[in-house]
């Protein structure tokens, strides 16, 4: 329920905002720079709290950066740079203490402070708070405050992710003060270059952020407003681009040749690989899979040029390891490693032992039913029975995470090296329900996490092995569609993120 | 009266409690995921336990049934499990958006079917026929396939208004008629078809009575006879089928505003359900069985009013 | 004077037989039900021969993707680069088996609970109302995304409880049939024969039942497929099967690829429950007992010949009654075409200070003829032939020979007048007897409202009310029969008309009371010199207060003169007929008529 006193403020900035929009509308004849720069981004998906702690990836960062900033800046070509922290380094040769320096001339938006006490406190709610990418912080053991500009961070083990964490939702810091009250949930209170004006933001609808007066660094702060209009359907956002509603939005290969059609410019970047997961390299619920050729069979049964044409519109390059371009760790060759060729497919199948077949079952939610019924047909194709089990999306994850199917297709975001380790192939992982491991990838990975700048030469070992040993078949890295009004705005892309970072966006002279 | 409108009221209650007891019941069954769901794909299986815990999702059954049942007597219905909004202003917050819809389209529909209804009892022949055949139009084609085509033509076609709404929490009355015109429309056309027919069957049936005839022959010009006495006569049966109506346009926003992205309480279900997100489901079906005790509360007393039986007793 | 036929003619009078044609005749007559069924019969085809008639397998996946419609695949491809002219050709056994679970839980929950309901009554009832109230006040939507939450996407479990769901209109359906019935009299009889309830209730009950709970199988299929496809489009369907809801999810998202893959499947479900709609309609167009088939205006000559002599209409003759009706024949058309005629060449008349009956059994047309008088004949009478002459003003027209509404407008009510047979239903329920007495005069007088209820607390009085002023404020349901007869009475003299039509008015009411409200209409008639027009089945009503009577038999009139002649002698076989079936016992006329017995006639 709004009070009188927020209907009125509301009111009060919605009347501004109105004459603000109409003195803009009035004012498109002045040559530079007339009148407020305003941007409605459409978005997939709303937080569903604004307490920093609760961030997630990708969709789910881009808007707590309005409000939020991090301790270092990601790039959008991935490399690192000083936000609040100014320098950073780690102390010791087991790269467990990273030592970081930072800026002393940052207040929030409630008026707070910015120094390393706050940074503690930030680090060790977020953990505590158990959000969504509390995995982050797994190797976060203590934070001791040197002086107001100085922190040190000790990890109980090395983690080589763990400064890209740190540009990330783990490095986001709200306002101590806040970051303990409920309030901030609902509105974020941050050190970021926008505030959010709470009378026309509605969950479940929309959210609109103003310029904050005395941000530390107004190069970051390209726009006025922001609106950030949810619109989950992405028949619904491409209607609302092609008619103007939104300036840049999220759209896929079914929806592209309208955005297209109604002269929007098209900005494609590869985040996600798209293929199946073989989770049962042990044989527990389907026996066949613990056959390394069978797993070989699954990655030749598929043709992947034409799922790269018939699912992904053609916008994919094929590939067959999991690792993506931008890690470093992905490998030359590896890439066409498996071709499409039902012959060898069957031949290893029948030196397997399976040469008449075997039966499975694999998940699939609604919405990927398309790529569900051409693993199907390829599969069948050399003999492998597939059976298609509907599961609710609200399920997926725990169903898998329990172990019920042996295989199962995602779509996965190819991050750096290490974050791709946790997220696929460390025993403790969701995407790893059976726990594989043994005696040749263990060591594999210890000698990943322990290589510190070298993360990405040594991940290629571990790369090659898993690949070659078909732990995973993918099928392609798809490009993310991203479409905007070039009259207005202009995009560059995020590596390793779904949509681009806000600070990408900048209003066209 | 007083005594008939305090039955009601509590027979509402009554269905109020017993819809959320079985509501909850079934549920419960799903909430296995739940915790996996809120916290993630990279959350460790503890993490994971912890979240269930904390949610209460361990406990048994109806002790779980217990407390809801307890805070929900105090107005309190709990969290979303997915973001920190509370049930009540989740709801709240979307009311006015729904209700808005739902009123202007069965106001709409009332007038439009009664007028159609009328004329197609009382003149028959031709206009009874096109009354029938809009109907069975109406009945066909189911309302989501009429919502597209709305959007396609009007919004995307044509510009004539918003593709997705336009509304926020300080918007004018035009942008509010901008972005809900074609959602009306699109519920509107859906039901109105069976409501003129029902309206038009009521009217018939009371043609038919005898003291239509006698009115008449007491030298009542046809007009007054249609319009003071026989629409009087066909109103409870006219009320009764537009509440009935009232309660399937409930339903039928939840498609229009998936349709439409429309911030509203169909669309809160939707979503809602794809998460398994418990207290909301649970708060939108609350909610909605409360609005249809409220207004067929007021279509009773309504139907009392109009029925000399009951007014003057 | 007695007017009689010649013994000799054929009493030709009402002809046609009144054609009922069996229910699936009128069924497939009608365009809207044929092709309802056509439509049906082809999904059920393409659902039992799916098999047959797909040209490809509905689940292989092709390279060819959101193809148009070519040869090789007649409808085009969707986006896995199936054939959708085989999907569609499968997906009509979901479609169907959706409708199918849905009816036949929800009959089954609501035929046997209404019936026992019905029947039987007591807690069952108040349960099973109750229960009802509940489902009824649940949005079925609503409902359904809550048992999709719970259960996952599931056809069978949401069918399942979408039948339960819509149950309560089955419920009410054969509840209020089985009750009605149940009150019947010939229901008693059986039970007093010693038939068990199970064989009352199956062989009375769930035949008269049986056809509105089709037409609503019917509706609720076509409503249960729109569900169904609702929920599929909203991507809650379970996606692994080859329904047409999930095929138009599907075709939504590509929609600006190919919009055709939306059309097709959007297309077959709205066709299939247009075809149950339809059904339904015109199942209940035949059913439906008063079939009023209304002539079209380019009528046939009517089929039905009439031997009497039919005289010239052109000319208006000058009369010098009242109100008199001339060879009067009113028809009405029948289903399969033609008519039959109900009404054969009446002609009557009334004068001042007097009162005529019109004697004959029911359905001998007596009252119809009086309705045309009025002009309150059903719209798809037709007045064949006749003239019918008001104090000189024609109220046929006789050109068109149709009822001239405009003149009657003027004369209902302020100059014609009608009482009718049964009190209680002729009056608005929703009015005061009061208002309902003080319009029509406001309207047609033009005096006050105030002089009005003057007016009307006096006419209450004069008929014989012994409290006018609780009357003027009662509500019809709260006074009696006798009183309400005397009510309608009062209305019928309100504007004090110069013929009162009297419709049985007596027919309804207890001996005692009929004797008053005969009194009363006598003493009216002493006082403001109308003439009457009284129809009547009992002879003891004409002998008491007619003075001419005209006897009709099968829409003739057979006899008609004086009143103590008639009674005394009567001429036609008939007319000794219905005296001798009505005066067993009754004293004075018997003489008379036994006198007649040996003369007369034969």
């Amino acid at each position: 329920m709004l009070s009188r006193r927020s209907v009125l403020k509301g009111a009060a900035i919605g009347i501004a905002g109105v004459a603000g929009l109409t003195a803009c509308s009035g004012e498109d004849t002045a040559a530079s720079a007339g009148g407020p720069k305003e941007l409605v981004i459409g978005i997939l998906a709303e937080p569903p709290s604004w307490h920093p702690a609760q961030t997630h990836v990708g969709h789910l960062l881009q808007p707590y950066q309005l409000a939020y900033d991090s301790l270092l800046l990601r790039q959008p070509d991935g490399t690192l740079k000083p936000m609040l922290a100014t320098e950073w380094k780690y102390t010791d040769d087991a790269k467990t203490t990273l030592q970081l320096k930072l800026r002393t001339d940052v207040t929030f938006s409630d008026g707070e402070k910015f120094d390393a006490s706050v940074v503690k406190a930030n680090l060790e709610n977020f953990k505590k708070a158990n959000g969504k990418q509390v995995a982050m912080l797994e190797n976060f053991a203590s934070a001791e405050v040197g002086d107001a500009s100085t922190i040190t961070i000790k990890l109980a083990k090395a983690d080589p992710a763990f400064e890209y964490y740190l540009s990330q939702a783990a490095g986001l810091m709200g306002s101590p003060k806040a970051i303990t009250g409920t309030d901030i949930a609902t509105t974020p209170v941050g050190s970021g270059p926008y505030t959010m004006v709470k009378a026309e933001s509605v969950k479940g609808s929309q959210y609109v952020f103003t310029k904050r007066e005395g941000y530390w660094n107004t190069s970051l702060q390209k726009w006025d407003k922001i609106t950030l209009k949810l619109l989950i359907d992405v028949t619904a956002r491409v209607n609302a681009i092609v008619t103007n509603q939104i300036d840049a939005t999220l759209l896929d290969p079914n929806t592209r040749s309208q955005a297209e059609a109604a002269g929007l410019t098209l900005l494609q970047w590869p985040v996600d690989w798209n293929g199946l997961l073989l989770f049962d390299r042990g044989g527990k619920v389907c026996p066949a899979l613990a056959d390394v050729r069978v797993r070989q069979a699954i990655n030749y049964a598929i043709d992947r040029e034409s799922l790269v044409k018939n699912v992904a519109g053609g916008q994919a390059t094929v590939t067959s390891q999991v690792f993506g371009p931008a890690s470093g760790s992905s490998v030359e060759g590896l890439d066409k490693l498996y071709t499409f060729d039902q012959a060898k497919a069957k031949s290893l199948l029948a030196a397997a032992g399976y040469a008449n077949g075997f039966d499975i079952t694999i998940p699939m939610t609604p919405g990927d039913d398309v790529t569900s019924n051409y693993i199907k047909q390829m599969l069948g194709d050399v003999g492998i029975r597939v059976a298609i089990t509907a599961v609710p999306a609200a399920d997926y994850q725990g169903t898998i995470g329990k172990g019920t199917y042996a295989m199962a297709r995602f779509n996965l975001f190819q991050g750096p090296t290490w974050v791709a380790c946790n997220q696929l192939i460390v025993p403790k992982t969701l995407y790893n329900p059976f726990q594989s491991t043994n005696d040749v990838i263990a060591p594999l990975l210890e000698a990943t996490r322990g290589a510190g700048d070298q993360v990405g030469e040594k991940g290629k070992a571990v790369n090659q092995y898993v690949t070659e040993n078909a732990w995973f078949a993918p099928f392609y890295r798809a490009n993310q569609l991203y479409f905007y009004n070039a009259k207005k705005l202009k995009v560059t892309e995020q590596v390793q993120m779904a949509v681009p970072s806000i600070y990408n966006y900048e209003p066209v002279a | 009266m007083l005594t008939f409108i305090g039955k009601r009221l509590a027979s509402g209650v009554v269905a109020l409690v017993v819809v959320a007891c079985l509501t909850f019941v079934l549920l419960f069954t799903t909430s296995g995921n739940i915790a996996r769901n809120i916290m993630g794909d990279q959350a460790s299986e503890e993490s994971v336990a912890a979240k269930a815990h904390e949610l209460g999702l361990d406990r048994p059954l109806l002790a779980r049934l217990g407390s809801w049942l307890w805070d929900a007597v105090h107005l309190q219905f709990g969290k979303s499990y997915f973001s920190e909004q509370q049930v009540v202003s989740a709801m709240v917050s979307r009311l006015p958006l729904t209700l808005s819809m739902v009123f202007v389209a069965i106001v709409l529909t009332a007038l439009i079917a009664t007028l159609l209804g009328v004329t197609a009892a009382v003149k028959r022949g031709v206009v009874d026929r096109v009354v029938q055949v809009m109907a069975v139009l109406g009945a066909s084609i189911p309302g989501f396939i009429i919502g597209i085509v709305l959007v396609l033509v009007f919004a995307i076609n044509l510009r004539w208004f918003p593709a997705v709404s336009k509304i926020g929490p300080t918007s004018k009355p035009s942008v509010w008629v901008a972005s809900l015109t074609l959602p009306v429309i699109a519920l509107v056309l859906n039901g109105i078809a069976s409501a003129t027919q029902q309206i038009r069957s009521a009217f018939i049936k009371q043609l038919e009575l005898d003291y239509v005839r006698t009115l008449r022959s007491r030298g009542i010009p046809e007009r007054e006879v249609l319009f003071r006495h026989v629409l009087r006569a066909a109103a409870p049966a006219g009320l009764t089928v537009l509440s009935l109506h009232f309660i399937g346009l409930l339903g039928g926003v939840v498609i229009i505003e998936t349709l439409f992205a429309l911030p509203g309480l169909g669309r809160l279900a939707v979503d809602a359900t794809t998460q398994s997100d418990l207290p909301l489901v649970m708060g939108v079906v609350i909610y909605t069985v409360a609005i249809v005790v409220v207004v067929n509360l007021f279509v009773d007393i309504a139907n009392g009013w109009l029925n000399p039986k009951v007014r003057v007793s | 004077m007695t007017q009689t036929l010649e013994i000799t003619d054929i009493p030709v009078g009402q002809t046609g037989t009144v054609k009922r044609a069996s229910v699936i005749g009128r069924l497939l007559r009608n365009p809207m039900g044929l092709a309802a069924v056509a439509v049906l019969l082809l999904i059920v085809v393409c659902a039992l021969f799916a098999g047959w008639l797909a040209p490809f397998d509905p689940t292989r996946a092709t390279n060819t993707v959101l193809s148009s419609p070519n040869g090789t695949h007649l409808l085009g491809t969707d986006s896995t680069g199936r054939d959708i002219l085989s999907r569609l050709l499968y997906g009509s056994r979901g479609t169907l088996l959706s409708a199918v679970i849905a009816a036949v839980v929800a009959i089954g929950i609501g035929l046997p609970a209404g019936l026992v309901a019905g029947y039987y009554g007591r807690w069952f009832d108040n349960l099973s109302s109750w229960a009802t109230n509940i489902l009824m006040a649940l949005p079925t939507m609503i409902v359904l995304l809550a048992v999709r939450a719970a259960v996952g996407p599931n056809v069978y479990v949401t069918m399942v409880v979408f039948g339960v769901m819509v149950s309560p209109g089955f419920f009410r359906l054969v509840r209020t049939a089985t009750q009605s019935v149940r009150g019947e009299l010939y229901v008693d009889a059986a039970r007093v024969a010693g038939l068990s309830d199970v064989r009352i209730i199956g062989r009375h009950i769930l035949g008269v039942v049986r056809a509105p709970v089709i037409i609503q199988a019917a509706m609720v299929c076509g409503i249960a497929i729109s569900f169904q496809s609702a929920l599929e489009f909203l991507g809650l369907g379970d996606p692994t099967a080859a329904t047409w809801g999930v095929m138009v999810n599907d075709g939504f998202r590509t929609i600006f690829r190919a919009p055709l893959t939306l059309l097709w499947p959007s297309a077959a479900i709205s066709l299939t429950i247009g075809g149950f709609v339809l059904f339904a309609n015109a199942l209940r167009d035949a059913l439906e007992d008063q079939v009023k088939t209304k002539e079209k205006r380019k009528a046939a000559q009517p089929k039905t010949v009439s031997t009497a002599p039919v005289p010239d209409v052109a000319a208006v003759p000058a009369t010098e009654h009242l109100l008199e009706v001339r060879d009067l024949r009113i028809q009405y058309p029948q289903p399969g075409g033609g008519r039959t005629t109900v009404v054969d060449g009446v002609s009557w008349f009334v004068d001042r200070d007097e009162v005529l009956g019109i004697v004959g059994e029911s359905g001998s047309g007596k009252s119809q003829s009086v309705f045309a008088v009025l002009g309150l004949l059903p719209d798809n009478a037709i007045v064949a032939n006749g003239q019918i002459i008001f104090d000189g003003v024609s109220t046929v027209d006789a050109s068109t020979s149709r009822i001239d509404q405009s003149a009657l407008a003027a004369l209902r009510g302020r100059r014609i007048s009608y009482i009718p047979q049964e009190p209680m239903s002729n009056l608005d329920p929703s009015f005061t007897i009061g208002s309902q007495l003080v319009r029509p005069m406001t309207r047609l007088l033009g005096i006050s409202k105030a002089e009005g209820e003057k007016r009307a607390l006096d006419l209450l009085a004069s008929v014989g009310i012994k409290d006018p002023r609780r009357t003027y404020s009662s509500y019809p349901h709260q006074v009696s029969g006798g009183m309400a007869q005397r009510v309608l009475i009062a209305g019928a003299i309100s504007c004090e008309p110069d013929v009162i039509i009297a419709d049985e008015p007596t027919s309804a009411l207890d001996v005692t009371v009929q004797a008053e409200v005969l009194d009363v209409i006598r003493d009216l008639q002493t006082e403001l010199h109308q003439g009457i027009i009284l129809v009547t089945h009992n002879f003891g009503v004409v002998a008491d207060i007619c003075d001419r009577v005209a006897v009709m038999q099968n829409g003739r009139i057979v006899e008609q003169g004086d009143v103590r002649t008639i009674l005394r002698n009567p001429s036609h076989e008939y007319t000794q007929m219905l005296l001798e079936s009505m005066l067993v016992g009754k004293k004075p006329l018997t003489r008379l008529m036994s006198d007649s017995a040996t003369g007369g006639m034969k």
